[in-house]
């Protein structure tokens, strides 16, 4: 019986087997099929009708009219038609019987069938004929009440058509003709305001998102109207497009129909797998792009389908999730709580073997997705109890799977605790465990873990988890430093080398790759087939033939999954998610190793091919590291504006990683034109970003010190400046943060270097230089070098050989990776070595300084670092008088005058405001 | 108070008037409290008396503190004058309709009135309708049950009825029936701020009509929207706000404002079942027993509220008394939730939890928003080791009503068996959350905490403090919090608690192997304090117990 009642049969299941019928029997059809082709896109509406889960509810006659209109073409008209008489020919029960006993007719297999030429007689193992059956069947056992309502009900679907000159309006029209009624309704009609609700609700978010900044922001006029600025030239039709491609076309926004529910009971749940095709989408468009999913719309649909299909649990889990992403803690504890509690975590868990599975209950997926709920929501401590209990009972019930994945989760959690969710620009948010002491012993439990989880998941054959914990090793190689200690001496004396292994995160992220191949035999094939009549249906208003999709087609999104889903078999959603992800890794290793093009072309790949199937948060990291390479590459004209489009399509969602872009490029524009106090402002927001009611972000808040060290220097605070950097160093230090301690050192070189203090300076660049070596740090290890050479140089004439030396050594990986910063600086530092060496004279090869400086004050111009364009102008015009070249060295005097003048009074003009 | 004699008079009238109405369960209602009211001596009668008899041994017993009938200064009661009636005789039709709606025929008497147009004709059409469509909702509830639970089938007259009834409203045409029916109407379409306004309305002008008042009891979920209503001070207020109270779980509230009723309503079954089930609460099980035994001998077929009896009964162990309820609940009507909830306790108490478990799905299938039975169930199955059907079993009757603490408990205990300490501590802490001073929560989240999973030893402490804070019946907090602060080194505390417990296992006369453990610890800290005659005292004591202990001394 529960069989049997699975599958409820509706009026609208009734009009597909009329145009089953129709498609069976094209003979009885006055006007046949024009063409094979007419008469199979028959059969595909048919087989998407029955498959598709674009919605929750069984579509009115209406739209199925509508729909048969846009494939019919010129055929359009009989079929509605026919199917329209057909339907409201039904009127009495045994109409009923005899349309389903011709309905058996049409299947083949039975011998009594008369068959009749043309007819297609429809295999009853095809998808068409175990829906027929399903429908016969459903008919066959339903009681003479349930006759009765079916007849009823195909009463009510005919009759809103039918009567055509009042559709569905009738109901409201009759409700409302007097006041009063209007009036009591009012009170509970929010879902009538429902439309403005979601337009104010999305007014806000754009406000929110950009008052975050001037809020904090208190101070200068400058920010303030820079932020202004950004919202008053949006462009309207840029907004558009984006919200069109944005805004998650997945999720469905229900527009009138759903605005209520008919209380006459003509809605229609669909079939059980089409709901759940219906909702698994959901829970993915949901994972994707955050909280930029209207929660209330959402919440409106689950309380419809609550209502309709109350033992159907997964909507607990929906509303788990949404209310996760829109950081709803309790609402999110309570729904999963509730949802385990109904489920058993039986229902809808796709690593559970479907024939393995007992039906016993399992209570550990419970623990896991607590787990992960308080990870997400930043309790750590919660999250850690919660998984070690599911470790726990997954032993308990040898569940090996859900152990791999729990194992899985911890390591996740421990590589990232302490820090807080708002991850790093750096897209690693990494940072030691900073509360459970001798960092070194937990990060060497990580290590053991993650190699247990890795091996737990391989001998389970979990493809997907294992290319996770690949990219998770992948991590941990890159941002751990390994400890090596000679074998034979214990003790603390015992000599230490540190040193990171890029060899093994290009290991492991290589292997992580592997799963794109080894997915094949993992397909979920509810997701596919029922995605690509979804897509179908969706692209009905395309001309016939609409397969081959033409370009033009607005929404690319749905463009892309038809086209996916045409493929034989296509790749899952996670899988691509994975094979993001270690594109993002491998950008962020380039980053670290300092490889500017191959991490700008990893970002790029990820950009382009996986921004459909990752979370918009990932992808707004990518374009965080695009528009940082950009500022870094072009200057910040260039990366502003990139900026200012990357904020228009992530509107809500990871406003964070964008937000401290902003900060970040602000500060670093600030420093370079002079702007101090500006600059101390931004490194306090920052400051204030990295330690928020969430937790502290270690990875921000060495970031923020290290610009406000910066600041300091650049303030010509030296000691403040050395006291910051040498208190940042100790923290990192305690922390465990090796890599990081370079670029400190490097820093504290920096400020040895301008306080004139070259001597000071040297050890600390030449530790720089050694930490660099070790952990493979090249660029920043050229740009130690080239401090060294500029500190050598500091110390005298007779040093300039060496320091030219040191400086060509650096130059091929300066020129090939460095920003447009670093170059010039090199160049400068070049030429200021020849000008300073006693054996190189002007007049033999003034191109030899002359070319260099040019080259760099061309650069410094387009990042408008004044100071050292300054420098570059003057020297450049003590060549040119040197050389004679009087009118040259007006030139170069000149430029170097106004780069001076922009330096004293940073405020007077900002063409750059002018532009945002 | 006004009189005992006006109020028997209203009564009176609003019986007949209700009863006219075919408004049985108020005129019921009405009915049982008119003969409720103390008989003045002079007109005692026997007969009169019939209902009355033994209730004031209870009385005798538990009114030590007797409640002199002073009412709070300052209120003065309006007296509502008895509503007229617009026509004397009824119509022909109305008797007719009266008389389908007597055999339950509602369409028919619907159809009756169609024409009619006095405000009682048109109360009975619109009422009678409102029902036909209930029970067609109820036949559909059955007939719609689709592959993922039922749908919900709705009263497919509402949304005329609705109509109608605004636009009789809003020309100011509409009775305090209509007005209640309003009420229903409204709370059925899902409109409780509008439902609530009509139904004080619908009280205010007539306030007889119990029904009325419990569906506005139903609308008043927190202590705010009680006190945000606007009623006139008529007798029957102190009804609905002592009915009110007691679900807002306001109970010493609720049974002060039931012994001030008892003064006028002194032999009303209705208010002892309501002070029953207030003491049931607070866990007075005693007071519930007597209670109830006066009220079964008083009124033999009674039905509700005894399934709370059986919990009692249940708790208390008494084999014979649940079975012979069981039995006679089961002669006088076996189809009622209540009989099912009755003999699935007693089949519960004989530790035949399959049988048991049929008798509360019986229980459910009568009426699936039984909350006790949901709560009940899930024991059962805990019993039966099968934890996720208990667990459905609770979380069911923690959606019908999220302030059930007692399944807010087991689930947290269903969760707890299977070694998930962590995750079952939610429940625990909701549970503990809507009802702070029971110490068994408090120890059950306690004992969570101490799990060797868990082993958070200071939260535990905290928890057992809280429990021992509340009236710790069977004295363990005291107990553990004395263990786990000797486990955690502080022994200070811990002496202290040990003697707490000393001298309360001494007060309650009881012995045992905590009352050994306690001297040995105490004789062990004074030694180790130098406090040796204090040592000695208990190392004598300590003598008086057999066992290693006192060999080891």
């Amino acid at each position: 019986m529960a069989a049997a009642s699975a599958f409820a049969i509706t009026p609208h299941k009734v009009s597909v087997c009329v145009l089953l019928q129709m498609y069976a029997l094209p003979t009885q059809a006055t006007p046949p099929f024009s063409s094979v082709s007419q008469h199979n896109r028959l059969g595909l509406y048919i087989l998407s009708l029955t498959k598709s889960y674009d919605d929750i509810l069984e579509p009115k006659l209406e739209d199925l009219i509508s729909q048969l209109r846009e494939i019919g073409g010129s055929l359009g008209p009989w079929l509605i038609d026919h199917l329209t008489s057909r339907v409201s020919s039904l009127s009495s029960p045994d109409d009923l019987f005899t349309f389903f006993s011709e309905m058996r007719g049409i299947l083949g297999g039975s011998d009594s069938v008369v068959i009749e030429d043309n007819q297609v007689i429809l295999d009853p193992n095809s998808i068409l004929g175990m829906f027929l059956r399903r429908c016969v069947l459903a008919f066959n056992v339903l009681s003479f009440e349930g006759v009765c309502h079916l007849l009823t009900n195909i009463g009510i679907y005919c009759k809103e058509v039918l009567s055509n000159c009042m559709p569905y309006e009738l109901h409201r029209l009759d409700g409302s003709s007097n006041d009063l009624e209007s009036l009591s309704e009012c009170e509970n009609m929010d879902l009538e305001n429902f439309v403005f609700g979601k337009v104010n609700e999305e007014i806000e978010e754009r406000k929110e998102a950009t008052e975050r900044v001037s809020f904090h922001l208190h101070a200068t006029q400058a920010i303030c109207g820079l932020v202004e600025d950004v919202e008053v030239v949006t462009d309207p039709r840029s907004k558009h497009h984006d919200k069109g491609t944005e805004d998650c076309p997945h999720v469905h926004h229900p527009g009138t129909e759903s605005q209520d529910v008919d209380p006459y009971g003509e809605v229609f749940l669909r079939t059980n797998w089409q709901v759940q095709g219906y909702l698994m989408e959901q829970a993915d468009a949901i994972e994707k792009h955050g909280g930029s999913v209207s929660f209330n719309t959402f919440e409106l649909i689950l309380r419809q389908i609550k209502k309709l299909a109350p033992e159907l649990h997964r909507v607990h889990y929906l509303h788990y999730l949404n209310s996760l992403y829109h950081d709803d803690y309790f609402a999110a504890v309570e729904n999963l709580h509730c949802y385990f509690d109904y489920s058993a975590g039986i229902e809808g868990f796709d690593f559970v073997p479907p024939s393995g599975s007992n039906n016993s209950a399992r209570y550990e997926i419970a623990l896991l997705c607590l787990g992960m709920m308080h990870f997400y929501f930043g309790h750590p401590k919660q999250a850690l109890l919660v998984l070690t209990e599911a470790v726990r009972i997954s032993q308990v019930q040898s569940n090996d799977s859900c152990l791999a994945y729990t194992l899985a989760a911890i390591c996740n959690l421990s590589s990232e605790i302490g820090s807080s969710i708002t991850a790093g620009i750096l897209g690693t948010s990494y940072s030691p465990e900073t509360s459970m002491g001798s960092s070194v012993s937990v990060a060497q439990q990580l290590f053991v873990l993650l190699k247990e989880s890795l091996k737990r998941a391989e001998s389970l054959k979990l493809k997907r988890l294992v290319a996770s914990n690949h990219l998770a090793m992948a991590k941990f190689d890159l941002m751990h430093v390994h400890v090596q200690r000679p074998l034979l001496s214990f003790g603390p004396k015992a000599s230490m080398r540190l040193k990171t292994c890029p060899v093994n995160v290009c290991k492991e992220l290589r292997l992580c790759s592997h799963l794109i191949s080894e997915f094949a035999s993992e397909t979920s094939t509810v997701a596919t087939d029922g995605a690509f009549s979804t897509a179908w249906l969706k692209n009905l208003t395309k001309p016939m033939g609409s397969l081959v999709l033409t370009q033009e087609n607005e929404s690319g999104e749905n463009f892309h999954a038809l086209q996916f889903c045409a493929q034989s078999s296509s790749i899952p959603r996670s899988v691509l998610q994975i094979l993001g992800s270690s594109y993002l890794l491998r950008a962020s290793a380039w980053e670290t190793y300092g490889s500017a093009p191959l991490a700008r072309i990893n970002a790029l790949v990820y950009a382009t091919c996986f921004t459909d199937s990752s979370s918009s948060s990932d992808t707004a990291l990518v374009h965080a590291k695009l528009i940082q390479h950009l500022a870094a590459f072009q200057g910040y004209k260039e990366a502003f504006s990139a900026l200012k489009v990357a904020e228009e399509r992530f509107l809500s969602v990871s406003r964070s990683v964008l937000l401290v872009l902003k900060l970040q490029l602000l500060h670093e524009r600030a420093l370079h034109r002079g702007h101090l106090k500006l600059a101390q402002q931004v490194c306090d927001e920052l400051g204030v970003l990295a330690s928020s009611v969430m937790g502290v972000d270690m990875e921000l808040k060495r970031e923020a010190s290290l610009r406000h060290a910066r600041t300091l220097l650049a303030a010509k605070q030296f000691s403040e400046a050395a006291a910051v950097a040498h208190s940042l160093f100790c923290m990192c230090y305690k922390f465990n943060m090796q890599v990081e301690n370079a670029t400190i050192l490097l820093l504290l070189a920096e400020i040895h270097k301008k306080s004139g203090n070259a001597v000071l300076g040297l050890p600390y660049a030449l530790a720089s230089l050694s930490f660099c070596q070790s952990f493979n740090l090249d660029l920043l290890k050229a740009s130690a070098t080239l401090t060294l050479a500029e500190l050598w140089l500091s110390l005298g004439s007779n040093h300039a050989k060496r320091a030219l030396t040191l400086i060509h050594g650096a130059l091929p990986m300066i020129l090939g990776h460095g920003g447009l910063e670093l170059r010039a600086r090199a160049r400068i530092a070049e030429s200021k070595c020849y000008l300073s060496d006693p054996s190189y004279s002007v007049f033999e090869d003034s191109e030899v300084v002359l070319d260099p400086l040019r080259q760099a004050s061309d650069e410094l111009q387009v990042l408008e670092y004044h100071e050292l364009a300054a420098e570059g102008f003057y020297l450049m015009a003590i060549i040119f008088d040197k050389l004679g070249k009087l009118e040259e060295r007006e030139e170069a005097a000149a430029s170097f005058k106004k780069h001076v003048m922009a330096l004293e009074n940073p405020q007077d003009e900002d063409p750059l405001l002018n532009l945002l | 108070m006004s009189s005992r004699e006006s109020c028997r008079s209203e009564l009176r009238t609003a019986i007949r008037q209700l009863n006219d109405r075919c408004l049985y369960s108020a005129s019921k209602w009405a009915a049982e409290q008119l003969v409720g009211i103390e008989q003045d001596p002079a007109k005692f009668t026997p007969s009169n008396t019939r209902f009355q008899r033994g209730s004031s041994s209870i009385r005798r017993r538990f009114h030590t503190n007797d409640v002199t009938s002073t009412p709070p200064a300052g209120v003065s009661y309006v007296s509502t004058p008895v509503m007229e009636e617009d026509e004397v005789v009824d119509g022909d039709f109305y008797l007719l309709a009266k008389s389908y709606f007597d055999c339950r025929e509602y369409r028919r008497a619907a159809h009756v009135l169609q024409d009619q147009t006095g405000k009682k004709a048109t109360f009975l059409r619109c009422y009678a309708l409102y029902l036909a469509g209930e029970k067609r909702k109820e036949e559909e509830m059955i007939e719609l049950e689709g592959p993922l639970g039922k749908s919900d089938a709705v009263n497919r007259e509402v949304a005329s009825l609705e109509r109608e009834l605004s636009i009789l409203r809003k020309n100011g045409i509409i009775d305090p029936f209509g007005l209640y029916l309003y009420g229903l109407v409204l709370i059925e379409k899902g409109n409780q701020n509008l439902a609530r306004t009509v139904l004080m309305e619908s009280v205010n002008s007539y306030p007889w009509n119990w029904s009325a008042w419990s569906e506005l009891q139903s609308l008043c979920t927190t202590i705010e929207i009680l006190n945000s209503l606007t009623l006139s001070n008529h007798w029957m207020k102190e009804f609905f706000l002592a009915s009110a109270y007691q679900e807002l779980r306001m109970h010493n509230e609720s049974l002060t404002k039931y012994e001030h009723l008892q003064n006028t309503f002194s032999f009303s079954n209705y208010i002892r079942a309501q002070i029953a089930k207030a003491q049931y609460c607070l866990r007075e099980f005693e007071q519930v027993e007597v209670i109830f035994e006066e009220l079964l001998r008083n009124d033999p077929y009674r039905v509700e509220d005894v399934d709370m009896y059986s919990n009692v009964l249940y708790a208390k162990e008494c084999f014979s008394a649940l079975s012979y309820l069981a039995h006679r609940v089961f002669m006088t009507d076996k189809y009622r939730p209540e009989s099912c909830c009755i003999i699935g306790n007693y089949y519960s108490l004989k530790g035949q939890h399959e049988k048991s478990v049929l008798y509360f799905r019986r229980a459910l299938k009568l009426n699936k928003n039984y909350l006790s039975a949901w709560t009940l169930m899930g024991h059962e199955y805990v019993e039966m080791k099968n934890t996720p059907a208990a667990i459905d079993a609770y979380r069911r009757a923690v959606d019908i009503n999220p302030r059930d603490y007692r399944a807010w408990y087991g689930l947290g205990q269903a969760y707890e068996m299977m070694g998930m300490p962590f995750y079952a501590l939610h429940y625990f802490k909701k549970s503990v959350f809507l009802q702070s001073n029971d110490s068994r929560l408090w120890i059950a989240m306690a004992q969570c905490y101490e799990t060797d999973q868990l082993h958070m030893l200071e939260e535990a402490i905290k928890c057992y403090r809280r429990a021992a804070s509340c009236n710790d019946r069977e004295a363990i907090a005291l107990h553990q919090l004395a263990k786990l602060h000797a486990e955690l080194g502080r022994s200070e505390e811990a002496a202290l608690y040990y003697k707490k417990d000393l001298e309360r296992m001494e007060a309650e006369e009881r012995e045992g192997p905590n009352m050994v453990e306690a001297l040995l610890f105490l004789a062990q800290h004074c030694r180790e304090q130098k406090r040796f005659e204090e040592a000695e005292v208990y190392c004598t004591r300590l003598l008086d117990y057999t066992g290693p202990v006192s060999s080891m001394i």
